[in-house]
């Protein structure tokens, strides 16, 4: 998969300190968007799911956000990694441009297990009219932090 | 050495800087003071001739030539003539329960917690000028409980003198109620006049620290969540404020666990960090405080402001209390380690410069000793330090001094490293592990002449302001700009990994931590974040918790703390106000730490400190350029 970056020890994209992957590509090009670069799937570099893994256990401290770019879009390989972290008791934070609605309903089954092995998602996309700097975790007011948790939808039945 | 012609000209040449102010390190050699100020003019003034005075009267021949030589520090040399010791840790129950006189007349006990933490202001203002470095409390929330109940008490009486329908208990809760917001307007009081006392010479405000964290009864609960509340909401514009700096004391059983009498504390104690950067966070528990402790407010250890641990005693009761560091003088491992081309010579030179600080700092000591009770009237005069009761005003200090500490210092550990092995104790573990050899040697040192002078030697690991750019400036003179060992600015703090090195905030402790109790004289750790940490408490706590697993005594997180004064708005500001738009750089206030203090104008910082911080590395490195 292609990988922008991985950050250790954030302590802006979720709750607690976490280890932050930046997946390269992403089909939403918001306008305003801080990182343009990370549109283009080709700026990453190629990691295996065993060296992002590896990556990620190294930091006993740390739980994990999959930010981007859009981590949906390349689900496949992202639902795996999630898989193996969850596997290691990491909690899992997701940033989407989908929102939840759109993820559930997804045709792509690896996108909805993704989202099945996530504990709490930031969804939709940046919009610039409504952003707003005192929010946490999020860049503009229609992005929602939900807990995947409390969702009446079960996720399992989505996943594969 | 100089000709007394040279030494002279020297002494004029610094005054001369101070009459035109046109050198920023000496003016600006520590942050806190004005130094263009009249008084901080004035106070530069004495200070020059006093070291001056100092080093040409005082000290032996060959402890100047190490001092011109750039390989020993005798900090606060300016005050060796006036016999200052640097610090103390003030039992402000007991003065506020016997009453006290500042010179000009008699304060009886306090009948309120207004009037108590008023007091606690005057007293620290008063021993301010005992001495030349910080003043502290240890047990800030227990001593000031009884305060809290006498107000109670007060309001009870007044509400039961009144005809009402309230039973004694709707009596007592709106007497409690009364009392809770009668603490806050005090706490609002004291952080107030901790910032406005200029009573320090050159205009600074006295070093204050406060320690609390672990009273669990109602009243000193109530002391803890206002001084709290208060230091959160700020100053009278919402400023962040500088002093007293805070130190939240850890206790497993009492604050680490949701289930514990001061979790609550604990959490506020975190949103309090977040925004203002103090709390600092202390632990009772850890390997080297913990066998002091015997459950007594008096035997939980406490940090005197940047760092300062005072808890061994060869001659009394080993506790903090009453007692405090009475001079440190700091190695420069650095050129020690230039000088040497194997670890052989390095340990050989360390021990030479061990010698010649122990010899110094008992020099000193014998000075400081020969002064009188009556000399410090204060701090004698009414029993600050400890055993003071039972001297007469013309009696030597000898005897009670022997319950402070005398302490080596050392900076540039990581530089040092450098220079011997190529890499630094961040870089691999070969480094590491001489790095702690070296900082274990010079903690057994250290021991040795405790035992051999029969007098409390420990290790700090030193707070170096001042001294980061001056060793580092001379050492350039001679070496040039060596990589990553002379070519910055500054020498990296005692034991620290260098802040330009990128390394996990895990790791950072892990590797600090192991020092924390080698320097039993001082030591501190910081983590930097990069974020707004007020959303964020839980961030914190992983961080704080880390700290207590492994083995840390005092710790401290540094994140960004900006105010925009055009419109009040706190939190980050990178290059306009996200509130109101300012970008004028004027009106944006930068709160950073450096060594410990706060500063709320980096124009006051010097030239090292100012290049030291603008290459910090964060450990939670911001995701704002890569995130949407």
């Amino acid at each position: 998969m292609r990988v922008m970056n991985i950050i250790h020890d954030s302590v802006v994209d979720g709750e607690g300190l976490r280890t932050v992957i930046f997946f390269a590509g992403c089909p939403h090009f918001c306008p305003g968007c801080h990182n343009p670069a990370s549109w283009n799937i080709r700026n990453g570099i190629e990691m295996s799911v065993e060296e992002v893994v590896q990556e990620v256990a190294s930091n006993p401290l740390t739980d994990v956000t999959l930010s981007g770019g859009e981590p949906f879009f390349q689900a496949k390989e992202v639902a795996e990694v999630a898989k193996r972290l969850k596997d290691l008791g990491k909690h899992i934070w997701a940033y989407s441009g989908y929102t939840l609605e759109q993820l559930i309903d997804a045709e792509d089954v690896h996108q909805r297990e993704l989202l099945s092995y996530c504990d709490v998602l930031v969804d939709g996309p940046f919009i610039l009219a409504k952003k707003d700097l005192t929010l946490s975790f999020r860049g503009s007011s229609n992005q929602r932090i939900i807990d995947l948790h409390k969702i009446d939808v079960p996720l399992e039945k989505a996943s594969l | 050495m100089h000709t007394h012609i040279e030494t002279e000209d020297m002494l004029l040449q610094s005054l001369d800087d101070i009459v035109y102010a046109s050198n920023q390190d000496l003016i600006q050699e520590n942050a806190n003071v004005d130094g263009q100020s009249p008084m901080g003019q004035m106070s530069k003034f004495g200070s020059e001739a006093a070291k001056h005075y100092a080093k040409q009267k005082m000290l032996s021949t060959d402890v100047s030539q190490a001092i011109a030589d750039n390989f020993i520090h005798p900090h606060d040399l300016d005050f060796m003539p006036t016999g200052t010791t640097t610090c103390c840790q003030i039992p402000l129950g007991k003065i506020l329960k016997d009453g006290f006189n500042t010179g000009h007349g008699y304060m009886r006990e306090p009948n309120d917690i207004g009037s108590a933490m008023a007091l606690a202001s005057i007293i620290f203002q008063s021993n301010q000028n005992m001495q030349h470095g910080g003043q502290s409390y240890p047990m800030f929330d227990f001593d000031l409980a009884p305060y809290v109940y006498k107000t109670f008490l007060k309001h009870k009486k007044r509400l039961t003198n009144y005809v009402t329908r309230y039973t004694s208990i709707e009596i007592a809760t709106i007497a409690w109620h009364e009392t809770d917001r009668d603490v806050y307007q005090a706490c609002e009081a004291f952080v107030h006049n901790c910032n406005s006392m200029h009573s320090r010479g050159g205009g600074q405000v006295p070093f204050v620290s406060i320690n609390y964290g672990t009273d669990t009864s109602m009243e000193g609960r109530l002391v803890m969540k206002n001084i709290l509340l208060a230091t959160k909401a700020g100053l009278g514009n919402g400023e962040t404020p500088i002093f007293p700096i805070q130190i939240f004391k850890m206790k497993k059983g009492v604050n680490f666990e949701p289930d514990e009498p001061n979790y609550d504390l604990y959490q506020l104690a975190l949103e309090t960090t977040a925004k203002r950067l103090f709390p600092n966070f202390s632990f009772i528990d850890s390997t080297f405080n913990y066998p002091y402790y015997d459950g007594s407010p008096e035997s939980e250890v406490a940090y005197m402001g940047c760092r300062t641990r005072v808890m061994a005693n060869r001659h009394g009761d080993e506790t903090g209390v009453q007692r405090g560091n009475l001079s440190f003088t700091s190695l420069n491992l650095v050129k020690m380690a230039l000088l040497t081309t194997s670890e052989t010579a390095f340990f050989e030179k360390l021990d030479h410069y061990m010698t010649l600080a122990i010899k110094q700092l008992l020099e000193r000591y014998q000075f400081q000793a020969k002064k009188q009770a009556q000399h410090f009237s204060f701090l004698y005069g009414q029993q600050v330090w400890k055993d003071s009761d039972q001297l007469e005003a013309s009696d030597q200090l000898t005897d009670v001094l022997k319950h402070g500490t005398l302490s080596i210092g050392f900076i540039g550990l990581a530089e040092a490293l450098v220079a011997l092995t190529g890499e630094h104790h961040g870089e691999s573990d070969e480094a590491y592990q001489l790095g702690y050899r070296i900082v274990e040697h010079m903690r057994m040192f250290v021991d040795l002449a405790a035992e051999r002078y029969d007098l409390n030697f420990s290790l700090i690991a030193t707070p170096a302001e001042g001294l980061s750019g001056k060793f580092t400036k001379n050492d350039q003179a001679v070496f040039g700009k060596i990589p990553r060992v002379t070519d910055r600015n500054y020498y990296t703090n005692s034991y620290h990994v260098p802040v330009y090195y990128k390394i996990r905030a895990f790791d950072k402790i892990k590797k600090e931590g192991a020092f924390h109790k080698l320097c039993n004289g001082g030591h501190i750790s910081y983590i930097e974040c990069d974020g707004d940490v007020s959303k964020n408490t839980k961030a914190l706590d992983t961080l704080i918790k880390t700290m207590s697993m492994n083995d840390f005594g005092y710790g401290s997180i540094n994140h960004p703390v900006d105010r925009c004064t055009c419109c009040g708005y706190t939190g980050i500001i990178d290059n306009e106000c996200p509130k109101c738009h300012n970008n004028d750089q004027e009106k944006v206030e930068r709160i950073r730490r450096i060594t410990g203090y706060l500063v709320g104008d980096m124009k006051k910082w010097n030239s090292a400190k100012r290049a030291e911080e603008s290459q910090r590395v964060k450990h939670q490195t911001s995701s704002k350029d890569t995130k949407q």
